[in-house]
């Protein structure tokens, strides 16, 4: 009683100050007298101090992790998952990877020239493309590297450094298919190649089929234009096909009746197997799923309630179940998928979990509508030989120590 | 009367701005949005650098394996080693093994066309044809492609390389192409 004017205001004060109240009723003091309010913060930071541009609070402090080879020229850099809420990721925060650097391109100048087996050849200015009507889809973009150091042994300190290459926006731009029908596509084209405008002029061949399903020549993400990194003014969004397709800086597409074979679709991006024999044209980015919390790098303080929480998509359609093991595989529950459930889009699961103290390791398993499982790392070792670390969408453990200290672990 | 006389006008006026509207709607959802310019072949050549896998796209002019490797040591050896091994500080990694291996590429249009694109990396576009075609001479023999000193490339006999390694690709099926798709023709 006599303390309570120094008590902070939280949950449990004010508990203590109803059971005050009590005892100065029957004391009969007024507890109003007695009470000194916290005082009012003062007024903040005026409307002429704001930007106007919005800028997050000083203490949000997640950021990008940059990787680069050698010049920095070859590089990316990979979104925080473990501090990433619901199913969006802020443009600042997308993964990006660059192949020469990242180009400064005036949207002004900007061409966009299709060519080749098509009846008109046209060159588009960032006006002309944006006066033909728009879609905007919400879609993931996944490097098919995502995962790759992970491939031989677990090496990520974090779910970052493991599967940060992986993020997801809303994208509008207009559908490709309606550019290539105002240009008429003739009847033996079967590929495009898109271009970038960048120092490499990445390069990479399309199948025409997807050409005309879901491509997008997309300008904006999140509702404002592209961010430098992913491609402004123009970049081509072939959803649930690896993240190299998906040209930043689009300033080409040529339509042809053959693949070009480019240097990424038969290097970098084609997967050596086993019995040596390349996997080429490996395009959608399959089933994957992994929990973002808790994940290794956090640490679980004490027995009790914890929410577990992830992510998973498809590139082949929509996720249909995530499953969750909290007992090293041995059993498995249905996690809530948080709508929206979207095709080749993040969805993000949820499952309640109590935790008693014991050792163990927990993971996430998601299946989609095509009925494709996740596979297990021992299974994609039979389809992936020891250099081809590409398209690794196997299982991941993460160990909970008994002091509740989560390491990235294999079994 | 007079306020009479306006209603009647802009109503017409409206009745004939919506069949004049519709009449143009229709037009142009039968015909095209018209949008972009035409592009002739003079101005297509300036961007269309691309080779494709049977030769088109490959320019005139000849290299040999010298001038690849005087080439090479000026403008790739720094990232890339004397012996092709890779020099990881810079960033690149051996064109001998793994997933960069020269001697496993399907086609030589492939690193002819990844040459001209985009190396070298602090200058993509500069170099010639003719040291374009000697480095692909130059890289072919060093990987044991081929095993002759005096090499020279030209566009037909770039084209006509068969790369051993051709027949190891197969086609991921998801992709709806078959290997049969993909033969060359």
């Amino acid at each position: 009683m006599k303390n309570i004017a120094k008590l902070k205001p939280n949950r449990r004060n004010f508990i203590k100050a109803g059971m005050a109240t009590s005892a100065a009723l029957l004391s009969s003091t007024s507890l109003a007298q007695e009470t000194i309010l916290e005082p009012s913060r003062g007024p903040g930071r005026t409307i002429m101090e704001m930007g106007y541009y919005g800028d997050r609070s000083e203490y949000a402090t997640e950021a990008r992790l940059k990787g680069n080879r050698g010049t920095g020229l070859v590089g990316g850099s990979l979104t925080p998952l473990q501090n990433m809420q619901g199913m969006i990721t802020p443009s600042g925060l997308h993964f990006e990877v660059h192949h020469s650097g990242v180009p400064d391109i005036d949207p002004s100048e900007h061409k966009l020239i299709v060519h080749g087996l098509v009846g008109d050849e046209k060159v588009f200015t960032m006006e002309d493309l944006m006066r033909f009507p728009a879609k905007s889809h919400f879609h993931f973009l996944e490097c098919a590297g995502n995962g790759m150091g992970e491939w031989m042994s677990p090496r990520g300190q974090n779910v970052q450094q493991t599967h940060g290459l992986t993020s997801c926006s809303q994208w509008t731009g207009v559908p490709l298919k309606i550019i290539l029908n105002e240009l008429g596509v003739r009847g033996d084209a079967k590929w495009i190649l898109a271009e970038g405008d960048d120092g490499a002029r990445m390069a990479r061949s399309i199948p025409m089929w997807k050409a005309m399903d879901d491509a997008i020549l997309a300008y904006a993400q999140n509702g404002e234009f592209l961010r430098p990194e992913q491609g402004f003014p123009l970049r081509l969004l072939v959803p649930g096909f690896e993240g190299n397709m998906n040209v930043k800086w689009l300033h080409r597409i040529e339509v042809s009746d053959t693949p070009w074979w480019t240097h990424h679709e038969v290097t970098e991006y084609a997967d050596p197997r086993p019995d040596d024999k390349i996997r080429a044209f490996s395009f959608i980015m399959e089933g994957r799923s992994v929990i973002t919390s808790p994940s290794a790098g956090m640490k679980l303080n004490g027995p009790g309630f914890y929410e577990i929480s992830g992510l998973a998509w498809s590139g082949a359609g929509t996720v249909k179940q995530v499953q969750i093991s909290t007992d090293k595989g041995d059993s498995w529950t249905d996690a809530q998928l948080e709508a929206p459930v979207l095709p080749k889009c993040h969805t993000r699961f949820r499952m309640p979990w109590t935790w008693n103290g014991q050792e163990t390791t927990i993971m996430s398993r998601s299946t989609d509508d095509t009925g494709y499982t996740q596979p297990t790392y021992s299974e994609m070792y039979k389809l992936q030989g020891p250099i081809g670390m590409m398209h690794n969408n196997a299982i991941q453990n993460w160990h909970i120590a008994q002091d509740g200290e989560i390491t990235n672990v294999r079994s | 009367m007079f306020a009479r006389n306006t209603k009647i006008v802009i109503t017409l006026a409206a009745v004939a701005a919506s069949i004049s509207l519709s009449a143009i709607y229709k037009a142009t959802a039968a015909e095209k949005y018209g949008f972009g310019r035409s592009l002739g072949e003079a101005e297509i050549a300036r961007y269309d650098s691309d080779i494709h896998t049977n030769g088109k796209g490959l320019p005139s002019g000849s290299g040999n394996v010298e001038l690849g490797r005087e080439t090479f040591e000026l403008q790739c050896a720094l990232c890339h080693g004397e012996n092709l091994e890779g020099v990881p500080q810079m960033g690149a990694r051996s064109m001998h093994e793994g997933r960069r291996d020269i001697e496993k590429l399907p086609y030589a249009s492939s690193l002819f066309d990844f040459i001209r694109r985009s190396m070298p990396l602090t200058d993509p576009g500069s170099l010639s044809s003719e040291e374009t075609y000697g480095l692909v001479a130059y890289l072919l023999n060093e990987t044991g492609v081929t095993d002759n000193p005096n090499l020279t490339l030209d566009a037909k006999s770039l084209a006509d390389i068969k790369m051993p390694n051709r027949s190891n690709f197969i086609i991921d099926p998801a992709s709806r192409f078959t290997a049969e798709d993909l033969e060359d023709k």
